[in-house]
C-alpha cells in the first residue's frame, strides 16, 4: 500500500492531472451555470493536453532539432516532439470549441434573459 | 491521379465551406446551387476512387510526402471507399432537401447554413479516411462543431439542446482523446496499421486496456450508444428540420464507422481485456441499445423524437452485426449501417415534410395530415418497411444477415435481440400507420403549400434507393466480402 501511494508520489504530474480532470468533470456536472459548466469543461479538456505534454517530458532533454546534417541522432537527448505537436492541434480544437460554446451560452442568454440552467428549463416548460 | 482522389473528394466540398462565407457577402443565390454541383461532383469522384481501389489495391496516401508512421496517412480501401460513396450520395440528397422551399426563407442566415453542411461532409469524408488516431480525433471534432452549431441554428429549445449536445460531445472527445494519449504512450505510435503491429503483445498493458475503454467510451458518446444517448433526442428533435435528416443519417454513423476501423483494424477481432472479449462487451451494448432504443421509440409523441429513438436502436443492431465476429455478420452489420444511413434521411425528410406542409409534430396530430400525398404515404410505407425489416427492402437483408452471422456464431441473445427490437420496431410503426391511415375522425388540415420538387426528390431518392439496396443486397454483400472484410475475421 505505502509503495503504491510512494509510486505515485514519484509523479506528480500525474496525479495533477487526474485531479483537474475529475475536479473539471465535477463541476460540469454540479454546476447550474452555464458559463461554469463551460470552465469545468475546458478544464478537463486542458487536464488531457496536460497529460500529454507530461508523457513526453523528459529530464535534461532538448529540442529535437539536428544542428548539422553530419551529426549522428541520439534520440535520448531529445524531448519527443509528437505529443507537443498534438497538444497545439488539440489545443487549437478546445479553443474552436470553446468560441462556438460561448456563443451558444450568449444566445441561450438573450433569449430566455438568464444562464442558469434550473431557470432555463422552467421556461422551456 | 487516382492516387489523389481521396484527398480531392475531401477538398472539393472543403474548398467550398471556405469560400462560401466570401462568395455569400455578395451572391447569397449562388449558395444552393454551388454546394449541390460540389455534392454532385463528389458522387462521381467517390465512384471513381471506388472503381480506381478495386483495380489497383488500397490507397495510401502520405500527406506531404513524408511516408506512414512518421507522417499523417490516409487509407482509402474497400470499406473506407464504400463508404465515402453512400457518404456522397445521401450527402447529395439532403443537400438538395436542405435547400428546398419546403422552409422559411433563410436571409442572411443560408451562408452559415451550407458552409457548416459542406464542412461537416468535408470532415465526416476525413474521418473516414482517416488511418491515424489523432487525424480521426481532428476531424471528429470538426464534424461535431458543425453539428453543435447545426442544432443550435434552431433557434429557442434548440439552443439549450445544442448546448447539451455541446457539453457531452467533448466530454466524448476528451475522453477519446486521452484514450489515445495512452495507446501512444503505451506503443509510441498513432498510425493505424502501425499500431496494429504493435498492440498484440501487449494485450496484457493496462494502460492499454484502460486507453481502449476510454476511446470506446468517447465514441459511444458520439454515436449515442445507448446509455450514453442522453444528447441525441433533443437535439435532433429540435434540430432545424432541413438539417436533422444530414445529422440523422450522418454524423452518429461515421462515429459508430471510426470505432468500427479502430476495433478491427487496430485491435483486432480476438482482442480480450482481462480475459473478456471486447466484441462479446460491445455485442452486449449493442442488443441492449437496439431493444431500450426501440422501446423508448414505442412511447414517444413527437414524430421527430420517435425517429432518433430508432435511430438509437438501429446503431445498436449494427453493433449486434458486427461483433458476431464472423464475416457474416460483420458484412450484415455494414450493410444495415448504409441501409441505415438512408433509412434515417428518408425518415426525417418525412418528418419534416410533414411539419411544414400540415404543421403536424406529434403522432397524435397526424390524422390531420392523412399521411399527406398520395406518394408521401408511400414512401413513408416503404421506408417503415425497410425499418421494421420486410422484404424486399435493405433493412430486412441488413438483419438477414446478422441473424445469420448470429446462427454462425450460435449467439441466441443477438438472435433475440434483432428480433424483439424488429418486433418493437413494429409496433411504434404502427401507431404510427394507425394515425396515418386509419384515423379519419380528425378533420384533415389543409395543405399549406404546395410540394417543393426537392421534397419529392429526396423522399423519392430515399425510398428508391432503399428498394434498390434490398433487390441488389445479393451483389452488395458479396462484394463486401471480397472488398471490405478486416484482415482475420
Amino acid at each position: 500500500m505505502f509503495e503504491m501511494i510512494g509510486g505515485w508520489l514519484q509523479r506528480p504530474n500525474y496525479i495533477a492531472f487526474v485531479l483537474l480532470f475529475l475536479w473539471g468533470i465535477y463541476i460540469m456536472v454540479t454546476r447550474y451555470n452555464l458559463v461554469k459548466k463551460l470552465i469545468g469543461m475546458y478544464l478537463m479538456q486542458t487536464s488531457v493536453i496536460f497529460f500529454l505534454v507530461t508523457t513526453s517530458a523528459k529530464r535534461g532533454a532538448t529540442v529535437p532539432i539536428l544542428l548539422s546534417t553530419t551529426e549522428t541522432v541520439q534520440p535520448e537527448v531529445y524531448a519527443n516532439p509528437l505529443p507537443h505537436v498534438l497538444t497545439l492541434t488539440a489545443i487549437v480544437v478546445g479553443v474552436a470549441t470553446l468560441g462556438v460554446s460561448l456563443a451558444l451560452a450568449d444566445a441561450i442568454y438573450k433569449k430566455y434573459g438568464s444562464l442558469d440552467e434550473e431557470e432555463i428549463l422552467k421556461r422551456l416548460e | 491521379m487516382t492516387r489523389h482522389l481521396p484527398a480531392i473528394l475531401f477538398l472539393l466540398p472543403l474548398s467550398l465551406a471556405i469560400g462560401l462565407p466570401l462568395i455569400g457577402i455578395k451572391h447569397r443565390e449562388w449558395c444552393r446551387p454551388l454546394s449541390i454541383g460540389v455534392l454532385g461532383a463528389m458522387v462521381p469522384v467517390s465512384f471513381a476512387n471506388l472503381v480506381g481501389v478495386l483495380q489497383s489495391g488500397t490507397i495510401h496516401y502520405d500527406f506531404g510526402g513524408w511516408a506512414a508512421p512518421v507522417g499523417i496517412e490516409w487509407v482509402a480501401d474497400g470499406l473506407s471507399s464504400v463508404m465515402t460513396v453512400a457518404l456522397s450520395l445521401v450527402g447529395l440528397v439532403c443537400i438538395t432537401f436542405l435547400s428546398s422551399a419546403l422552409f422559411p426563407y433563410l436571409g442572411s442566415r443560408i451562408v452559415p447554413f451550407y458552409t457548416l453542411v459542406l464542412l461537416l461532409i468535408a470532415s465526416l469524408t476525413g474521418m473516414v479516411f482517416a488511418g491515424d488516431l489523432f487525424n480521426l480525433f481532428v476531424f471528429l471534432e470538426v464534424s461535431a462543431l458543425c453539428a453543435y452549431a447545426l442544432v443550435g441554428l434552431g433557434g429557442g429549445k434548440a439552443l439549450v439542446a445544442g448546448f447539451r449536445y455541446l457539453i457531452l460531445g467533448t466530454f466524448g472527445a476528451s475522453l477519446y482523446l486521452l484514450g489515445v494519449g495512452y495507446l501512444y504512450a503505451e506503443t509510441g505510435t498513432l498510425n493505424m496499421a502501425d499500431l496494429a503491429q504493435r498492440v498484440p503483445p501487449l494485450v496484457t498493458s493496462k494502460a492499454l486496456a484502460v486507453g481502449v475503454l476510454f476511446m470506446f467510451i468517447g465514441l459511444g458518446i458520439k454515436m449515442a450508444l445507448v446509455p450514453l444517448h442522453g444528447w441525441l433526442p433533443d437535439a435532433y428533435t429540435y434540430a432545424p428540420d432541413r438539417v436533422s435528416p444530414i445529422l440523422a443519417s450522418l454524423v452518429t454513423k461515421v462515429a459508430l464507422y471510426g470505432w468500427i476501423r479502430i476495433m478491427f483494424w487496430v485491435l483486432g477481432a480476438q482482442a480480450v481485456v482481462y480475459q473478456i472479449p471486447i466484441l462479446f462487451l460491445v455485442g452486449l451494448l449493442g442488443a441492449l441499445a437496439a431493444l431500450v432504443g426501440a422501446f423508448l421509440a414505442l412511447s414517444q409523441v413527437e414524430i421527430k423524437r420517435m425517429f432518433a429513438y430508432g435511430g438509437l436502436s438501429h446503431i445498436g443492431l449494427i453493433l449486434v452485426g458486427i461483433s458476431l465476429g464472423n464475416q457474416t455478420g460483420f458484412v450484415g452489420g455494414v450493410f444495415y449501417l448504409l441501409n441505415d444511413a438512408v433509412m434515417q434521411a428518408g425518415l426525417f425528410f418525412w418528418a419534416g415534410a410533414i411539419i411544414h406542409l400540415y404543421g403536424v409534430r406529434t403522432i397524435e396530430d397526424l390524422g390531420r395530415s392523412q399521411g399527406g400525398a398520395g406518394w408521401m404515404s408511400v414512401a413513408l410505407v416503404v421506408i417503415a418497411l425497410s425499418m421494421i425489416g420486410i422484404p424486399p427492402t435493405g433493412g430486412f437483408f441488413g438483419k438477414w444477415y446478422i441473424i445469420l452471422g448470429a446462427v454462425e456464431a450460435q449467439n441466441y441473445l443477438a438472435i433475440g435481440a434483432v428480433l424483439i427490437a424488429t418486433l418493437l420496431t413494429l409496433a411504434y410503426f404502427v401507431k404510427v400507420f394507425e394515425r396515418v391511415f386509419r384515423d379519419r375522425s380528425a378533420q384533415q388540415s389543409p395543405l399549406i403549400r404546395e410540394i417543393p420538387l426537392a421534397v419529392q426528390i429526396g423522399l423519392g431518392a430515399t425510398s428508391v434507393a432503399v428498394i434498390v439496396l434490398g433487390l441488389m443486397s445479393d451483389h452488395i454483400v458479396n462484394f463486401l466480402l471480397k472488398n471490405a472484410v478486416p484482415p482475420g475475421l
